[in-house]
């Protein structure tokens, strides 16, 4: 790493004179201040892990609660909070194990003197105290260890069956804090759980924290299904599945677990995707050998067309603002990408390079696109124009979804197991999410209530 | 050898003996005369140190102000000097440390600056003592002085007379300061992680008040960050963390010239501008 150093000093005023004649003596107590102040430039840093130190989380006084102590709840805690900070790909977490404990009242007062011995530049400490309401509270404090100083604190009640979501919590703030990102812990991620051999393959919806725990089957396995995609809302997952050897889109009530078709016409239906606003879905229909992007309010009703070009127009993707629509198309002979209105006008081609261009996903922060690059399967982002185009992913990958904040993206990884993967889109860390079968097709939520 | 030749040869040894003699007592009297000017003890230093930019004389009426031990500068404030001491304010009870104890290890300094009566008192001479028991005030500190009176420090007349110049920052210095703070610095900035994609194009300013001892008086503020755009403005408040730290993780800074402490554009007030390699 080559450290610039660059020294200045301001002598614009008294520069000239100085040779010429002596200064005047100062005033007593005032050299130095305001004008012609001394500046000093320092460039310095690097790209790598940020070590923070997180040790066990005490309590005031261990009770017993419907998730457990309170005393093993705040070790449980200070380990998901590592394995969040961890698995961003930005930390390296130093502890719980191995550091030394924490009293309670040390929880505000840190021994910084301790901590900096173990390299850690920054703290995070906490607690969890059950309240007498059968609630949990779960205190979490970001400290600057060279500074001394606190830079964030955050508590969090909640029921005791949610002190997971506490403990991501805790770990969003630290990562807001200390990147200047948007949190992504507290999220949840529905896809498609894959087992059994290639010709009788099992395909349920199963839905998750953005980790792997609290997994649930939202389908049973009688109908394949794939594309999954969480409403902005939260509300509803809209999908395809193959019910009755018939493809087509259809919607989950998250409250009720109800299924219900999104359309009504007999066509085959395809590619779901809400609108930022939770309001519509747009999906692709093949009508009489012709493939286009319709649009459909989540309510049900009739389509709005929005292509019409010969060839097969698929995978629709809103921008975060709603303006805009990216697809895929094979229109001009491979498959590419293309960005319109979202009225369906003003189509353009944005992807040049060579190969295929499918699934493409708009960031939530509205700069980049991230796409699956065929003939390979390898995951890469470009910019809303189709420039500064680059892959991601070495080891292949499909399917890409967002994180919330726009930093990472998960996808697919290994056609024939089938394994989830994200990928931190600023450094490359990719990190796989454990899911207790195979697994495609994940859609991230944006970030829980 | 005839008579002759025997009587010249006598007057010639003769002759050099008392030649001889004459040259001896010469050279005893030379070795008495004093030798002008005297001898200067010369000292060589193979490290380069920042140096002041004051005439050489150095002001006289602190010299004369500095008694063999001497309280803090506070104490000869005119105020109150004969009552029972109070506490001193705390920002003078707690430096982080004394310099007393620092500037043993302090790198060396020019004996140009060692040599004359320092300018102003060192901070370990400011340090608080305890209240005198008699109540006689921090005066009573000037042992030694016989029958001096101490209403008279500070206000010598001949220093009057011939005030020399005070220490003041040249460019040069300014640049040696520059260049010693920034190299006293760069192994904590360098230890900064860059939090994501354009933060490197983030100036962040952040205006320093020191102690003389080289820590921090104040918290670091920062001031107005240049460089900041869509792509990169997420992380400005992360970025001026990183210049905080990168400071206070290095500070105390050290030996830096006291003589050029609080003059004008001196290191009491500075602005440190830091970014990120990009």
């Amino acid at each position: 790493m080559r450290i610039a150093i660059i020294i200045a000093a301001a002598w614009s005023l008294t520069a000239p004179a100085f040779a010429q004649t002596p200064p005047p003596p100062p005033p007593e107590g005032q050299g130095g201040k305001d004008e012609g102040q001394l500046v000093v430039d320092v460039t310095g840093g690097q790209r790598a892990a940020l070590p923070i130190a997180v040790p066990y989380m005490p309590t005031p006084q261990a009770a017993d609660t419907a998730a457990g102590n309170t005393g093993a709840l705040g070790r449980q805690v200070a380990e998901i909070v590592t394995a969040d900070l961890r698995n961003s790909g930005l930390f390296t977490p130093i502890g719980p194990s191995g550091l030394a404990p924490v009293s309670f009242p040390q929880v505000t007062a840190p021994d910084f003197g301790y901590f900096s011995t173990t390299g850690a530049q920054n703290l995070v400490q906490g607690f969890v105290q059950a309240n007498p309401n059968g609630s949990l509270t779960v205190g979490c404090y970001l400290y600057d260890v060279a500074a001394q100083s606190e830079l964030a604190r955050q508590g969090y009640v909640v029921q005791p069956r949610d002190w997971r979501r506490a403990a991501h919590r805790c770990a969003d703030s630290v990562y807001s804090r200390l990147t200047g990102e948007g949190a992504y812990f507290d999220t949840r991620i529905v896809y498609v759980s894959e087992t059994g051999p290639a010709r009788r393959r099992i395909k349920r919806l199963a839905i998750m924290d953005y980790d792997g725990a609290n997994h649930r089957f939202l389908t049973n396995g009688q109908w394949t299904v794939l594309t999954p995609r969480f409403a902005p809302n939260q509300q509803t997952i809209t999908f395809m599945t193959y019910q009755d050897d018939r493809p087509r889109v259809m919607v989950y009530e998250l409250d009720s677990g109800q299924t219900r078709p999104l359309v009504s016409q007999p066509y085959m239906t395809f590619a779901p995707r809400y609108s930022p606003d939770s309001r519509y879905v747009i999906f692709s229909m093949a009508v009489n050998g012709n493939t286009d992007i319709y649009r459909i309010p989540v309510a049900g009703g009739t389509p709005q067309r929005l292509t019409n070009a010969p060839g097969i127009d698929t995978g629709g993707s809103y921008s975060p603002d709603g303006g805009r629509i990216v697809f895929e198309s094979d229109r001009g002979g491979s498959q590419q990408l293309y960005v319109m209105s979202a009225d369906g006008s003003n189509q353009r081609r944005i992807s040049f390079g060579g190969g295929g261009y499918a699934t493409p996903v708009w960031s939530p922060r509205g700069d980049l696109i991230a796409f699956t690059k065929t003939g390979g399967f390898r995951i890469g982002v470009m910019n809303t124009d189709g420039g500064a185009e680059r892959i991601l992913t070495s080891g292949g990958g499909e399917g890409p979804t967002w994180a919330p904040n726009g930093r990472a993206v998960m996808f697919t990884r290994g056609l024939s197991s089938g394994e989830l993967w994200y990928v931190d889109v600023a450094s490359g860390a990719t990190r796989r999410v454990p899911t207790p079968l195979g697994g495609s097709d994940p859609a991230w939520s944006p970030l829980r209530p | 050898m005839d008579r002759a030749e025997a009587t010249g040869l006598g007057v010639s040894i003769a002759g050099h003996v008392a030649l001889l003699a004459l040259l001896s007592l010469a050279l005893v009297t030379a070795g008495r005369i004093p030798l002008s000017p005297p001898p200067m003890e010369v000292s060589f230093v193979d490290e380069v140190a920042l140096t002041s930019a004051a005439p050489q004389p150095s002001p006289a009426p602190a010299a004369q102000a500095t008694a063999p031990d001497v309280g803090p500068t506070e104490d000869a404030a005119p105020a109150a000097p004969l009552a029972p001491a109070p506490a001193p304010p705390e920002a003078e009870v707690k430096p982080p440390k004394p310099v007393a104890e620092e500037a043993a290890p302090a790198p060396p300094t020019p004996r140009r600056a060692e040599r004359p009566a320092p300018q102003t008192p060192r901070r370990a001479e400011q340090r608080p003592v305890p209240p005198a028991p008699e109540g006689t005030g921090r005066t009573t500190r000037r042992s030694g002085l016989g029958d001096l009176d101490p209403r008279s420090f500070g206000r010598d007349p001949a220093a009057q007379r011939s005030a020399p110049p005070a220490a003041t920052m040249n460019a040069r210095a300014a640049a040696d300061i520059a260049s010693a703070i920034a190299r006293q610095v760069q192994p904590c900035a360098d230890r900064q992680i860059n939090p994501g994609p354009g933060a490197e194009r983030i100036v962040t300013p952040i205006i320093l008040s020191l102690n003389r001892d080289g820590s921090l008086k104040t918290r670091p503020r920062v001031g107005e960050q240049r460089g900041l755009d869509d792509e990169n403005s997420r992380y400005a408040r992360r970025v001026a963390d990183l210049a905080i730290n990168a400071f206070a993780s290095c500070a105390p800074l050290r030996g830096l010239p006291q003589e050029l402490y609080d003059v004008p554009r001196g290191w009491a007030n500075f602005t440190m501008n830091y970014r990120l390699p990009g």
